[in-house]
């Protein structure tokens, strides 16, 4: 009997909403249709050269007679082999062999240090996690979640360098000795531009011994919005008291975070963020968003408008003019008569909601644009005390910047040169300062990294970094409360140091360097640093720094308000809008490297890139308009059909143009600008302000002779194996004028084509109505107002007419081997105290990829390298989906399609259609609701991925775990490829989560090991109640509050990680007290696909778009439902 | 054209195919019977480098498990001790013994040869990698230790007493109440249906297993049976 294909029904013909996840599918290329039909691309598990057949049917089978023989040797020794326990000589307190500790600590960064709560076993820090006690908690983002992977790094950085080349520590502790003796030596100091109290009194102490030493800060894009708030004032937003919010180029949601975003997210979701009352539309907030291209808060806007990123500043100043504030120059008038009218409709929401909006400017852009968003924020009151935004004094002052670095270099002020920044400005500075050649200049340069990069080879000395997870330090969070920064493991490599050490020895008498490991008894110096700094703030009291090691934080410590001024409006802030033959290129913010510092993070550069969904390189991005206009859009939707046979290029080879295979090529470009060009591959980005690139930053760092294009080998050891040979730098294209655009750029079409891993067509899914949508005004068509549509929210698609699911086949199991107290069989999902499921809100979630990190770091799950995911082979357990949708009949922008993430997991269907499936009972139901996966009984037939209608299962092709994915043909080697067991990776596995072999069959558990832990522990409670009782155990009752957690108490990683807490997990059987059960009984929730009957224990809760409406595109907004038929 | 096989070739492939087949049916039985870990892994005593007798520590001395394997209770993992709980006696007691020479050298810097490192215990019982045994969840829940270790304080040097394989955990999930103990009885290796009468006026309630059907409905111990249990 042939597979029986399930037809879903046709679109009805009044439907207008247009949805795609990619240019090839808007298209309805073949090749899209190819990966909704297949699970993977047809040829993709074949050979596609001589060179991946390495392991030619020849050799397999000559290796096969050689492991048989071998084998034979093998029986003389069934005992399997003796091996060893060994326990610690002397015990440390706290460590419990088996169980994780947890420590507060937090990561330091520019926008303020990211809280965390750090996961150890047996004091290896394995997984980290926000720390909810902190005043300025949120979720973590895909960095934070993944830095984790940096302490572990292969390519990390563990030998001093001289000039570039090994050189002994003796050698360094003597120069650093000369410096720290010298009391009238020039040094300068580039530190980033992370606030540390430490650092700042260090500093002073610093310039008191040193008369002449000076002190400087950079990093490549945080941009220099304190010129106009002035020096050290930061604006931070309160997104809880924000009824209305203007984005203006800002992705304060990504990667430009302008305070906690957690509270953004909770007045997304209409029932509020515990979903504890009836839906209110007066109680969510609105989002307006200008910006050039999709950012992850442009997504989440209710009203956005595309304009390069040039016109912002004439956007904002029409916008002010609107608003009569005082002080802006007259700006040009803008043209196009809907956009004015879309300025002035949000003006005059902005000014009825006055004192409780904000306007943010992204923190990259003009001065200009910041003196704008300043003067409206100061004439509609929304700064200060209790309101949207406070203006406050952080402690990051009197730092020069590099252009004044360069003046003191220049004029001989500077001899010795400390570079303490993250940003590596050899690779990033602009072009125009040639850091290089300033850097020549200075007598002595030393370095300090946890990569061997560009600066580290032309400094004097470099030094490897300790990670923040392995030093002592402190931080101040986004709104300055005082954070620790506590080590979890001693520095794994001998030399590391921290940045505190250094100027702890420059401090000292002798100037002796000490590292984490301290002086013979005695601590690391920056512990000692620390406790002096804290003891200023917290007092000399032991307990309190014993809580602040517990909290991470010392309450009540934020920055001090600050009163920024308004100030006048230079002329010449605007520029003429860009057009076809001056296109304007915009140095994107990239969502996986930053700005090139995660180059060598496996797991950011697998994570696809929210927008683009480009894995391991980066793109230029362009409008499909504008790509017509430039004749470069077919090229670019059609990859060519290039194949090989034996090594010959053909078109007509049998793996064809599929669609995202392994051969899909895009185009290249040249793109010339500022007298410099650049070779990038091409690709279209819907909703993109026409006539712009946006090209992102940090790659193209080193290249070797595998590279692709054939680019000259070069800085080959200034990246690893994950960062050799990824993507294109776009650094030499800026000046210091133009660190986030420039204009006047031309393009031209090239003949090269180069390999692009893309996953937005990979594991596309059939189905009506996946995502849903409703605006909370009423829409002009039969929707309804807000109420009905939120009543019709599990109506939408096939649910509206499809027959409601009849069950025939009874869900009991064996009466043999499971029978009941009757002895009768009973169901399936029969546990009386835990059933569990999920709730995704739809209207909270973003697509930002920090569940999918979070996901990867817990479950131990591998990265595959850019050639396997080209083959749809990537492992992440969630998919993140993002889908585009438009409205046929818009007439507003027609080219500005709304944009509607969705991440898809395992969604444990209670009749799942994996389970009836598989061959071997590798995939069943536990008593508790999972779909449970043994992987050991798994064969590999990849049935079960075959019948999931989420397509949420992925298969191990290789042994990802054990055979590293990033040596060329090393997958293919079989038993003779290189192993990376032992590569200090390892080390980061969760040891409660199986290593999965090559094989296997995986996917979302639910994190069953933390349900089980919790379980478990919630059952040691009832020896506990008999012996506070002071009653045997046999007299004790024991109830179901004594075996069933807390409510909501267990988080699965992902959710634990989402900055937007889109996601609930919990306990069924929890009743109301359960977030999780409330949120299954709101209107929003839907189940995915259905119709077909799963029953899935993952729901959806629909999205909500709260637009206003007296804008001009009102009514195109809250109707992306989204269709993939 | 000769016939090239004799007549009684005929009859060869079958008996090819039978012999074949009765040797590997022989081998199959064979391996079930000698590869399982009731064969395999049962009795399977390796030699430590100090002869440490539970016999003189628990039967004797009296010592409670939760003395040396500390963290039974709230791990999953059963430490085994570090050598500082050794030293709490062995540095009085029977300090002199040559067996502890392992020991002074791993903790006494007076001692020649000290190097301060851990002592390597062999390790007796294994689970594979991919099985989540959690010592913490069976203890406290009046599964004692010794239903699964045996009779370790009668052993000079332990070995392993059950197979641990996964049908010899099923039977027991099956069957819980073989096992089941009052949470006060888990550490008493004498525990008997002499002890029954300490915990229930039932004059039905006699043996040990009446008593762990009668935990098993009062302590509400229905153990899974499902994979992920053990394998996640």
């Amino acid at each position: 009997m042939s597979k029986r294909i399930w037809h879903h029904p046709e679109v009805p013909a009044d439907e207008t909403t247009v949805s795609w996840r990619s240019a090839g599918q808007l298209e309805d290329t073949p090749a899209f249709r190819e990966w909704l039909d297949r699970e993977f691309p047809q040829g993709a598990a074949e050979m596609a050269d001589e060179s991946d057949a390495e392991t030619s049917r020849r050799s397999f089978l000559k290796l096969m007679g050689a492991s048989t023989a071998l084998a034979g040797f093998g029986t003389a020794a069934c005992r399997r082999p003796e091996s060893y326990i060994v326990p610690y000589t002397k015990a440390p307190e706290w460590i419990i062999p088996g169980k994780a500790t947890y420590y507060a600590s937090s990561m330091p960064r520019a926008t303020g240090a990211t809280p965390l709560v750090v996961t150890t076993f047996e004091g290896r820090p394995t997984k980290l996690a926000p720390n909810k006690l902190h005043p300025d908690a949120e979720g973590t983002d895909a960095f934070a979640q993944a830095s984790v992977l940096d302490l572990y790094s292969p390519s990390r950085s563990r030998q001093i360098l001289k000039s570039g080349k090994p050189a002994k520590r003796a050698e360094l502790d003597a120069a650093i000795a000369a410096i720290a003796t010298d009391k009238s030596a020039k040094i300068g100091f580039l530190f980033g531009a992370d606030d540390s109290p430490t650092r700042k009194r260090l500093a002073k102490d610093i310039s008191a011994k040193f008369p002449a030493a000076k002190f400087y800060q950079y990093e490549a894009l945080t941009g220099e919005a304190p010129v106009v708030l002035g020096d050290g004032v930061k604006l931070v937003a309160d997104f809880a008291k924000a009824d209305r919010i203007l984005a203006l180029d800002c992705d304060f949601a990504g990667t430009d975070p302008q305070g906690p975003v957690t509270p953004f997210f909770d007045r997304r979701k209409p029932e509020g963020k515990a979903y504890d009352h009836k839906p209110d539309a007066a109680k969510m907030n609105r989002l307006y968003a200008v910006e050039a291209a999709f950012s992850l808060t442009g997504g989440m806007a209710d009203h956005r408008l595309r304009v390069a990123a040039s016109q912002v500043a004439l956007v904002a100043a029409r916008i002010a003019r609107e608003l009569a504030v005082p002080g802006i120059v007259e700006s040009p008038e803008i043209t196009d008569s809907k956009q004015v009218a879309w300025i002035k409709a949000m003006a005059a929401d902005l000014k009825s909601n006055a004192g409780k909006s904000m306007v943010l400017a992204g923190s990259r852009q003009s001065p200009a644009v910041h003196q704008i968003a300043l003067a409206i924020n100061l004439a509609l009151e929304n700064i200060g005390e209790g309101k949207a935004l406070l203006a406050l004094q952080t402690e990051v002052t009197g730092l020069g910047s590099l252009a004044a670095l360069k003046k003191d270099i220049e004029s001989g002020g500077i001899d010795t040169l400390f570079l303490l920044t993250p940003s590596n400005p050899i690779y990033d500075a602009p072009a125009d300062l040639d850091f290089a050649g300033l850097l020549a200049k200075v007598k002595t340069s030393i370095h300090l990294s946890d990569r061997t990069n560009a600066t580290a080879f032309a400094s004097t000395w470099h030094i490897p970094a300790a990670h923040y997870l392995e030093s002592w330090s402190d931080a101040r969070s986004a709104r300055g409360t005082y954070t620790v920064v506590q080590p979890m493991i001693l520095p794994l490599y001998p030399n590391c140091v921290s940045e505190l050490e250094i100027l702890s020895a420059l401090l000292s008498d002798d100037g002796k360097l000490l590292d984490g490991e301290g002086d013979k008894e005695a601590p690391s110096p920056a512990y000692d640093q620390v406790r002096k700094t804290f003891a200023a703030l917290g007092g000399e009291d032991l307990s309190a720094w014993k809580k602040l090691l517990r909290d991470g934080f010392l309450a009540d410590s934020s920055y001090p308000l600050a009163t920024p001024v308004a100030s006048p409006l230079a002329a010449g802030s605007f520029a003429a809008a860009p057009v076809k033959d001056a296109l304007e290129v915009i140095f994107a913010t990239d969502a996986s490297v930053y700005d090139g510092r995660w180059i060598d993070n496996a797991w950011l550069q697998e994570a696809p890139d929210p927008i683009s969904k480009l894995t391991w390189d980066n793109a230029a991005l362009i409008a499909p308009k504008t790509a017509k206009e430039l004749g470069i859009y077919d090229l670019i939707i059609e990859p060519e059909p290039v194949s090989t046979i034996l090594g010959v290029e053909s078109k007509y080879a049998d793996v064809g143009p599929d669609g995202e295979g392994e051969n899909r090529k895009q185009p290249m470009i040249q793109v010339t600008v500022n007298g410099r060009t650049l070779e990038i591959p091409v690709l279209v980005s819907f909703g993109q302000a026409e006539n712009t690139l946006i090209i992102p930053l940090g790659y193209g760092q080193a290249f070797d002779k595998d590279d692709e294009l054939g680019r000259k080998p070069a800085n080959q050891s200034h990246v690893g194996l994950v960062g050799i040979n990824r993507g294109f730098n776009a650094y030499p294209l800026r000046g210091s004028a133009t660190t986030y655009f420039t204009t006047g750029a031309t393009v031209e079409l090239t003949d090269k084509r180069y390999s692009v891993a893309l996953v937005q067509e990979h594991s596309a899914m059939y189905g009506r109505a996946l995502a849903r949508e409703v605006s909370t005004i009423e829409s002009d068509d039969e929707k309804g107002d807000f109420k009905a549509q939120l009543a019709n929210v599990k109506k939408q698609g096939n649910d509206s007419h499809a027959p409601p699911n009849v069950y025939l086949y009874k869900p009991l199991g064996s009466a043999k081997w499971n029978p009941g107290k009757d002895g009768k069989a009973q169901p399936h999902l029969n546990d009386p105290l835990h059933q569990w499921a999920m709730a995704i809100d739809l209207s909270a979630c973003m697509g930002c990829n920090s569940c999918l990190v979070a996901c990867q770091a817990e479950n131990n799950i591998p990265i595959v390298g850019k050639e396997q995911v080209a083959k749809g082979r990537e492992m992440h357990w969630i998919r993140m989906d993002r889908y585009f949708a438009a409205q046929k009949d818009n007439t507003f922008d027609p080219d500005n399609p709304a944009l509607v993430p969705q991440p898809v997991a395992c969604v444990h269907c209670e009749s799942a259609p994996c389970e009836t499936v598989c061959p071997v009972n590798a995939t069943v139901h536990t008593e508790d609701g999972l779909n449970a996966m043994a992987y050991n009984r798994c064969i590999g037939t990849r049935y079960c991925a075959n019948n999931c209608p989420y397509k949420a299962r992925r298969f191990n092709f290789f042994d990802y775990n054990k055979r590293n994915p990033l040596i060329k043909h090393n997958l293919y080697k079989g038993p003779l490829g290189e192993k990376t067991v032992g590569d200090a990776d390892h080390l980061q596995k969760n040891p409660n989560v199986t290593v999965r072999m090559r094989g296997v069959m995986e996917k979302c558990t639910y994190c069953v090991q933390r349900l089980k832990d919790s379980v478990i522990r919630q059952k040691r409670g009832q020896k506990q109640e008999a012996l506070v009782a002071g009653k045997a155990s046999t007299e004790m009752e024991v109830t179901t509050k004594t075996l069933r957690i807390p409510v909501d108490s267990v988080k699965t990683a992902c959710q634990e990680a989402c900055p937007a807490d889109a996601i609930t997990f919990g306990n069924l059987l929890d009743g109301d007290k359960s977030a999780l059960v409330r949120s299954k009984h709101i209107e929003r929730n839907y189940d995915l696909l259905n119709y077909i009957g799963t029953r899935p224990r993952t729901s959806y809760l629909a999205r909500v778009k709260n637009p206003n409406p007296d804008m001009p595109d009102a009514r195109f907004i809250g109707k992306a439902t989204i269709h993939m038929v | 054209m000769a016939n090239i096989f004799p007549r009684w070739s005929n009859l060869l492939p079958l008996k090819i195919a039978v012999c074949a087949g009765s040797a590997a049916a022989g081998v199959a039985l064979a391996f079930t019977y000698y590869a399982t870990p009731k064969t395999l892994t049962v009795g399977y005593q390796p030699s430590q480098p100090i002869p440490f007798s539970h016999k003189i520590h628990v039967d004797q001395v009296g010592l409670d498990c939760r003395y040396c394997h500390s963290f039974v209770e709230v791990s999953g993992h059963s430490n085994v001790p570090g050598g500082n709980t050794c030293w709490n006696c062995h540095q009085h007691v029977q300090r002199e013994s040559p067996k502890l020479a392992p020991l002074h050298k791993s903790m006494n810097p007076a001692f020649p040869g000290y190097d301060g490192k851990p002592i390597e215990w062999v390790r007796v019982h294994k689970s594979p990698d991919f099985v989540y045994f959690n010592h913490s969840a069976h203890v406290n829940r009046g599964v004692s230790c010794q239903s699964c270790h045996g009779d370790v304080h009668k052993m000079e040097v332990v070995w392993q007493d059950q197979p641990h394989s996964m049908g010899w955990c099923l039977d027991c999930h099956r069957a819980p109440e073989n096992a089941l103990r009052p949470l006060e009885e888990v550490y008493n290796f004498n525990y008997g249906d002499a002890d029954v009468l300490k915990y229930t006026k039932d004059q039905g309630v006699k043996t040990t297993k009446d008593l762990g059907l009668k935990l098993k409905e009062q302590f509400q111990v229905n153990p899974k049976k499902s994979c992920a249990t053990c394998h996640h």
